[in-house]
């Protein structure tokens, strides 16, 4: 437990960086109403080119200047709600020094230990060791960074670092299902990790980040847990997440997009060591759909095969058939006895 | 009576609301919170830890802030 002392310097920081975070909404709301003023003057300014516009007949100026206009009023419009946003919230008082002190009690009682980096001017508190559906996480460290409290209003001034990191094997800077290279995605903890900040409730604002990194969403994580280890593949062990690894159904495994291919004949997703390339259109093939030539004996796929013979075969058997044809026609003019059965080339049509 | 009622959830409402006389923290949970359990909150009169028959006092800071609360991604 901190000293009376050491949690008044704590709360003095604080008190002087929530100071600053009440004046930065103020910059942030004249930024907006800045916006919005070089917008209006630009629709005024369209508006008198439109009025002359259709004054002169000009209808094709006229609809640019409306196709202008339009779009400046999207702009207007969002920077109008960002402007609402703001001077909606309720303005707060900044919280006595007593009452923060009392907060950092709270605070140390929750956590049991709270850290003040007076050369960064950052306060920081560790978790539980977090697992998620069986997947460990390890203890987290949640750190407040108070020179950047003031920016609250265009990013996060916090910092969710994993102190024992178990990353999801598809990247390193994924620590938990809603973290990213230290950031929390806040989901429906966003407006009040704000209102808890903008008031200067400190204990309050902790606590609702430990609440979101003990709780699994699946609907929309950076990597979902169930894909948190990856997928090894079987041939060259690299890991890959599920999107990217493929499952061969003649060998029953798993492989990367760079051991696996698909059929060309019946898109059936196969392994390299499974595949086999068509001696004629060199095309990866499962092998459902490869074949050998009964001539040759090379592998062909179906669609390169005709009369389950390959093109050079069927084309070899053909002139060989034609050959024999105009041999048996130059043997009957000649009066020669019909050939026998035996004479036939060896490969017969199966079909 | 008047306290102070801290609702992390959701907006992280923060007002001061009248309340009846006598009121214990699980009634007032079972009010502010319909539907929901108190298990799955973290409860705190005055910063502190309360039995759920605690009794409100006057000018009483209450805050409920949700054990699970469901991140994002960017």
């Amino acid at each position: 437990m901190k000293d009376i002392k050491q949690l008044i310097v704590i709360a003095d920081r604080i008190q002087d960086a929530l100071r600053k975070l009440k004046r930065s909404r103020y910059t942030e709301l004249l930024s907006q109403l800045t916006y919005l003023e070089d917008n209006l003057t630009e629709i005024a300014d369209r508006s008198k080119r439109l009025r002359t516009s259709l004054e002169r007949g000009w209808l094709s100026a006229a609809g640019s200047c409306c196709d202008g206009i339009n779009r400046i009023t999207n702009d207007v419009s969002y920077y109008l709600s960002r402007f609402k946003e703001l001077s909606d919230k309720p303005v707060h008082e900044i919280p006595k020094l007593s009452a923060i002190v009392e907060d950092l009690r709270q605070l140390q009682q929750e956590f049991g230990k709270v850290e003040l980096d007076k050369a960064a001017n950052t306060i920081s508190v560790v978790t539980e060791p977090i697992t998620l559906q069986d997947v460990y996480l390890g203890p987290f460290e949640i750190k407040l960074d108070l020179n950047r409290l003031p920016e609250l209003y265009r990013s996060n001034p916090y910092y969710c670092i994993a102190l024992d990191p178990h990353p999801a094997a598809t990247s390193e800077d994924v620590t938990h299902p809603h973290v990213s290279n230290e950031r929390l995605c806040e989901g429906e903890g966003y407006p009040a990790i704000r209102a808890a900040l903008e008031q200067g409730r400190l204990c309050d604002f902790f606590t609702i980040i430990r609440g979101i990194l003990n709780t699994y969403s699946p609907d929309s994580p950076y990597v979902r847990l169930d894909e948190w280890d990856g997928q090894a593949c079987y041939e060259c062990g690299y890991v890959t997440d599920g999107e990217n690894s493929y499952f061969c159904s003649f060998c029953d495994q798993t492989f990367c997009e760079q051991c696996s291919t698909c059929c060309h004949s019946c898109n059936e997703t196969v392994c390299n060591s499974c595949s086999q390339l068509c001696a004629h259109c060199e095309e990866s093939t499962c092998p459902n759909c490869i074949e050998q030539c009964p001539k040759c004996k090379r592998l062909y796929c179906s669609s390169c095969l005709e009369e389950d013979l390959c093109p050079n075969c069927k084309e070899e058997l053909e002139n060989e058939n034609e050959q024999h044809s105009n041999q048996n026609t130059t043997t009957d003019e000649d009066g020669s006895p019909e050939q026998s059965a035996t004479t036939q080339p060896e490969i017969q049509h199966s079909s | 009576m008047r306290i102070l009622f801290i609702d992390n959830e959701g907006g992280g409402f923060a007002d001061y609301l009248d309340v009846d006389r006598g009121i214990t923290v699980e009634k007032f949970f079972a009010e502010k919170m319909p539907g929901r359990k108190p298990e799955d909150y973290l409860i705190r009169v005055n910063r502190q830890p309360v039995a759920r028959d605690c009794v409100l006092q006057e000018n009483d800071r209450v805050t409920i802030t949700p054990l699970k609360i469901e991140g994002a991604a960017a």
